[in-house]
């Protein structure tokens, strides 16, 4: 009796302070939101107010006083084209690595994870620079599918390998070519996998800042650069600030309730078993 | 690293492994897209980075070899030593605090089995947060004047803080941050853990009757350790090199009270255009990136079950 009692109380305790850390972790993010439909006279408010009128001031003065559906569409451009350079480049790899079992190339891609990102943007920019291609989307495309094609690779390869090879043996002795064993009997067997890939390259792209703080220019200028720019300019435009900054976690958060279960896997590329 | 294994099982199979000469062109073909991107865009400027930290750049471009002299340089910069003391600190505080804090969380996900994927999901919304969004974010609630922490301070009788606006707060308070931000990530990694351990250790220990303090610190750690250093590995990558929310809340400042080396390398690099200084800067970084990474590697093999 008493022991189911205690264990009841234990319940409750572990909920209470699941709750606690729950607010901690949630608090910034739903005060962020709040503040993107205040008033500014509201958002500088002290001591800051709860009870408010929420007005989408905020957002219309975003999309009237800044060329902030531009930048919305740059987003999507740079995120969309990484993810759909790193899916192309990265499935026939994780194929080809799986098949092979020679994982060295899957290996070096991890370099860009360990390297402070600004080791690779001064030959970058050099090299962009030189080729003319700054101010296109390229520089920002082909930056972001550095960090695109190792997540889709290595969200692919558990999946690859877990077809039994004797599928592959039985295609070959019916004479079927490496890249139509890829395209008729791999990938419909690994498209959950690519799906995830794809939702776990788009959301690290999306979310990515050093790349397209110095790659981005003003015709390519993303979100994220863009509301970096919002930041000097001061408490008076907080309002705005936070509707940018709740327009650009809006995508990455809907995506990862989708893909939470792999969102390990995604963060940590191999390195742990999720 | 299970990359590392993975090439070590290939050495094993690779005998096994059927005979693809008729395809190996195919295969090459396959691949080649992916192996050309990675040289293009990561081996080959890696190269090119070493080779820049041996020069020095003119105002007109033009390149001069001077070798060791950049490395030299590092050597006598007060601001070089400075960025090694502040990475440092702010990685072993905010190391402490999430792995402290993701061990937490993950007994707390743990024991409440019957939560619904929608509650999980809330409890990592901070890790999906693009990091230029968590820096706004805290910059109004960190405000020293109007900000919503001293309001909350101020509440239970406590002096407001200057946040990150004092040079002796800043680091804490970019560990705070960092470690609001990726904890729910280390519980993640430890809960796969807490997940994947042999039950009867525990059913052996109620038997024994051992206290549920004992039994975390004398088996449910000890266990865990595997997980803990793999997640410190992970965490170590990014707290060592770390950049974004800096850059958009303090940039460095006051004075250099936050110029992690990685922030300083960049302003270098990108703000006074030292191409050749700033190179050999984060070469060095990389190779102390590198020498953690190794040394916690050795650490995982020593705490394997």
């Amino acid at each position: 009796m008493s022991s189911t009692l205690s264990a009841a109380w234990a319940r409750r305790l572990t909920t209470l302070q699941l709750v606690l850390v729950g607010i901690f972790l949630l608090a910034p993010v739903v005060w962020m939101v709040l503040a993107s439909f205040k008033q500014s006279s509201d958002v500088i408010a002290y001591p800051p107010t709860l009870l408010f009128t929420p007005t989408i001031e905020n957002y219309r003065a975003l999309i009237e006083t800044t060329p902030f559906l531009s930048y919305a569409v740059n987003s999507i451009i740079v995120t969309v084209g990484s993810t759909t350079l790193g899916i192309v480049f990265g499935v026939p790899a994780a194929f080809v690595i799986s098949w092979t079992r020679v994982s060295w190339p899957a290996v070096l891609t991890l370099a860009a994870r360990m390297v402070p990102g600004a080791l690779f943007l001064l030959p970058w920019y050099i090299l962009f620079r030189n080729l003319g291609m700054i101010g296109s989307y390229w520089p920002l495309i082909l930056s972001h599918a550095v960090i695109t094609m190792p997540i889709v690779i290595w969200i692919l390869l558990p999946y690859f390998d877990g077809i039994p090879r004797s599928i592959y043996e039985a295609a070959q002795v019916d004479g079927c070519s490496v890249t139509r064993v890829l395209w008729r009997i791999a990938l419909p067997l690994v498209g959950s996998g690519v799906a995830i890939a794809a939702i776990l390259a788009f959301v690290f792209s999306w979310n990515f800042f050093l790349f397209v703080l110095v790659l981005s220019t003003s015709d390519t200028k993303t979100m994220i650069a863009a509301s970096f720019n919002f930041v000097g300019e001061g408490s008076t435009r907080w309002g705005v600030l936070m509707a940018v900054a709740t327009l650009i976690a809006l995508p990455p958060l809907m995506l990862a309730m989708v893909v939470q279960r792999w969102l390990v896997a995604g963060l940590t590329l191999g390195a742990v078993k999720g | 690293m299970a990359s590392l294994s993975r090439a070590a099982s290939a050495q094993v199979i690779a005998d096994d492994a059927p005979r693809l000469n008729p395809h190996s062109f195919q295969l090459a073909a396959l691949s080649a897209p992916a192996v050309l991107f990675t040289f293009a865009m990561i081996a080959f400027p890696f190269c090119y980075a070493i080779w820049l930290g041996f020069h020095s750049f003119s105002a007109t471009g033009h390149s001069r070899f001077v070798g060791l002299d950049n490395y030299r340089k590092l050597i006598g910069d007060v601001e070089f030593w400075n960025g090694l003391y502040v990475t440092f600190a702010l990685y072993f505080l905010g190391l402490a605090l999430q792995i402290a804090g993701g061990i937490y969380l993950a007994i707390l996900l743990f024991n409440a089995k019957r939560l619904s994927g929608f509650m999980r999901s809330l409890f990592i919304s901070p890790i999906l947060l693009p990091s230029a969004v968590a820096g706004m974010m805290w910059i109004i609630i960190l405000d020293p004047s109007i900000g919503l922490a001293n309001y909350l301070l101020s509440l239970v009788g406590l002096p407001p803080s200057e946040w990150i606006a004092s040079p002796v707060w800043v680091i804490p308070t970019i560990a705070l941050i960092d470690t609001w931000h990726w904890t729910p990530y280390v519980a993640l990694i430890v809960l796969g853990g807490l997940q994947s351990l042999p039950q009867n250790v525990f059913e052996a220990a109620q038997i024994d009757g051992a206290s549920p303090a004992r039994t975390f610190w004398r088996i449910t750690l000890p266990l865990l350790l595997p997980t803990i250093v793999t997640a410190t590995v992970l965490r170590s990558v990014d707290l060592l090199r770390f950049f974004d929310i800096i850059y958009i809340m303090t940039q460095g400042g006051p004075g250099n009270a936050s110029n992690t080396l990685n922030v300083y390398g960049f302003k270098i690099g990108f703000e006074y255009f030292n191409i050749g200084y700033a190179s050999a800067l984060m070469l060095t970084l990389s190779t102390i990136v590198l020498g953690v990474v190794l040394t916690l590697n050795r650490l995982r093999k020593a705490v394997a079950w």
